[in-house]
């Protein structure tokens, strides 16, 4: 009889391995992600609902605020601060990576990566009074400004200090996903349209961006969902105007109002838009190089 | 699963405080914090503000008691009484909330009634302080310290001093970008409204929307409103008037003595926080040790003195060095104090005013 191989030996039972690797993680993720948000969505159905008090789901009320016109203001100035922000990382960010990625030399590489990366060993939000330190009226950058014989500036409790915090802050992630989608950027393709007599630009447009847009939707709609959610750099940063969804929603649980069920109302809310966008990270973006 | 969820919660709840719920719906976050460790009589759990202890405080407690007291801090009444309520709170034997925080928790049937005859030394504070608005003969709590809010100015940036909440108003072109007010919607709209001769209290929907138009106008001055970060702010010289505490207000002055704090005369909020003893406390008798350790006036006097905060104790302020009595900013002069206004709780509609005009506020 010819029997080459000896029959592989099957697990006798795949769901007790299975269970092992799935069951602590999942356990985890269902007690401290899947079930507080379930508990938020009967929240927000509840009107003016404090602690100490029942239940009862009662109706849509909280979504109706949600959409009363000064909540859709600061739902409209988080989704700018968001996108702004997403905005200048990429504009930022694109030609370093390009850079680093086909330009710079290869030994070099993840010298030039690790420096992007340093920045976030340190507090986010030491880093965003660092921020403070250099835009205040007498501070450095204005310190800098003057000595040469230019006008100071005013940014810091203004919307520009948000978005340049907020920049500062995402770009590290922004390069390094542009970065492993860029390094993949097939070379051969360039010259080919090079050859073809197409000049720099329209080998950008039309060779470069295709190839590397995954990764361009997946490094923006990341930054974009990290902003959207963003407390510190509009708290400390955007001065008396800066209220954004984050800050209201940290209003409603524990500021003066405490309203939990307006609360879980706008968290919702917050939840789905993000969920959306991540659904069409799933479906757009390049999952390989986040 | 949500019903054995709501079971569970529904059977705890029963358990631990006996009240009867309606059948469909569960109680949030009403499960009353239980200790969490058994209570050990030589330790005591206290929660408090930043800065109102310090290693040598309760290093002299246990030596004069016996009882090793850890403290843990909060940042704000609100977050204490959310953590309390999530039943998180059940270590803590001592609680320090702020007055208006004190009738709050008593309506929420969280605090432990006082035993006065366990506790010596509550006829050495001020008369005022042994029947405070918020809770007639100190039932429920024993008053630690005292504050007003105001303003703190740089003298050497301002052509004349402020003297009351209208100055920023009538500067505000000088001003522009170089004011901060508190992140409190509670003192920005009352000091608004002192300064409209209304009760820093008022709930008349009238008084408030001309407060909050008042403040509107005010917008392009504020630089932000903020609790905390004007302290760096005013020392560097980027602001030149910040709304503030009083106890803050005094460590700052103490790195600039170009700083000056004032009570503005109209009056503004004056503040205190408490001792209260939760109903959880696992160390009842521990908690009333550190009542009376408290009410000692040469250690009421001591902790006024180095942490820099005012005392309601009579005997304790009367042992203090001059220079302490006479601070502006822990002891601001009569007229002034006699305008001020304690804050006490605003009913839900009036608090979803107030929250909506802050809001439009912050966002405009």
């Amino acid at each position: 009889m010819l029997n080459p191989q000896p029959p592989l030996e099957k697990p006798s039972q795949p769901w007790l391995g299975l269970s092992i690797l799935l069951g602590p993680p999942g356990l985890w993720l269902f007690l401290l992600l899947v079930l507080p948000t379930l508990i938020i969505v009967e929240l927000s159905l509840v009107p003016n609902i404090h602690p100490g008090e029942v239940v009862n789901p009662s109706g849509l009320d909280n979504y109706f605020r949600v959409f009363d016109a000064i909540n859709l203001r600061v739902l409209g100035r988080s989704l700018l601060f968001a996108s702004g922000s997403t905005l200048l990382c990429l504009l930022l960010g694109f030609p370093v990576a390009y850079w680093i990625a086909q330009m710079s030399p290869p030994r070099w590489r993840n010298l030039l990566l690790l420096g992007f990366i340093l920045p976030l060993w340190t507090s986010s939000l030491l880093r965003t009074y660092a921020w403070i330190t250099i835009l205040r009226p007498t501070g450095l950058l204005n310190t800098i400004l003057t000595s040469l014989g230019l006008p100071a500036l005013e940014l810091l409790n203004r919307t520009p200090a948000v978005f340049i915090g907020m920049a500062y802050s995402y770009l590290p992630y922004m390069v390094l996903i542009l970065y492993a989608s860029l390094e993949k950027l097939d070379r051969e393709l360039l010259e080919a349209s090079a050859d073809l007599g197409a000049n720099p630009l329209e080998t950008f447009w039309k060779v470069t961006i295709p190839q590397t847009f995954p990764g361009i939707a997946a490094a923006s709609l990341l930054v974009f969902i990290s902003g959207l959610g963003d407390f510190v750099d509009p708290e400390l940063l955007g001065g008396a105007s800066s209220m954004t969804i984050s800050r209201l929603i940290y209003n409603q649980f524990l500021g003066a109002s405490r309203n939990w069920g307006f609360g879980s109302a706008l968290s919702t809310v917050l939840i789905v838009a993000v969920s959306v966008a991540i659904a069409l990270l799933i479906k757009y973006g390049d999952r390989e190089s986040i | 699963m949500s019903l054995n969820r709501r079971r569970f919660l529904q059977s705890s709840t029963l358990l631990l405080t006996g009240t009867t719920l309606s059948s469909c719906g569960w109680t949030l976050a009403s499960v009353k914090p239980t200790p969490t460790r058994q209570g050990s009589a030589d330790e005591l759990y206290i929660y408090t503000w930043a800065g109102y202890t310090d290693d040598d405080l309760l290093q002299r407690f246990q030596e004069e008691t016996g009882i090793r007291a850890v403290a843990d801090v909060f940042d704000s009444n609100e977050a204490m009484l959310a953590r309390l309520q999530a039943s998180g709170g059940g270590d803590y034997s001592i609680i320090y909330p702020s007055d208006y925080m004190v009738q709050k928790m008593v309506e929420l049937d969280l605090l432990l009634e006082l035993d006065h005859g366990q506790i010596v030394g509550l006829d050495r504070l001020f008369p005022r302080f042994q029947n405070p608005v918020y809770d007639p003969h100190n039932r429920y709590s024993i008053p630690l310290s005292w504050g007003t809010t105001g303003l703190i100015y740089n003298r050497t940036q301002l052509s004349e001093p402020p003297q009351d909440w209208d100055y920023l108003w009538e500067h505000q072109g000088d001003l522009r970008k170089r004011i901060t007010l508190l992140n409190d919607v509670r003192e920005v709209i009352g000091a608004t409204l002192r300064s409209l001769g209304y009760s820093y209290n008022s709930t008349d929907p009238e008084a408030l929307e001309a407060a909050y138009e008042k403040l509107r106008a005010l917008k392009p001055a504020i630089a932000s409103f903020t609790s905390d970060a004007w302290r760096n702010q005013i020392l560097t010289g980027d602001l030149m008037v910040a709304m503030c505490y009083a106890p803050d207000a005094n460590e700052v002055m103490q790195e600039n003595p170009d700083l000056q704090y004032v009570l503005p005369l109209s009056g503004s909020s004056l503040w205190g926080d408490a001792l209260v003893i939760p109903r959880s406390a696992p160390n009842v008798a521990g908690a009333y040790a550190w009542m009376n350790f408290m009410l000692q006036p040469d250690i009421a006097a001591e902790i006024c003195d180095r942490l820099s905060f005012a005392t309601p104790n009579e005997q304790a302020f009367k042992q203090l060095p001059r220079r302490i009595r006479e601070n502006v900013c822990l002891f601001p002069p009569e007229p002034a104090i006699g305008n001020c206004e304690g804050l006490i709780p605003i009913d839900e509609t009036t608090s979803a005013l107030y929250d909506r005009y802050w809001t439009q506020l912050t966002s405009g």
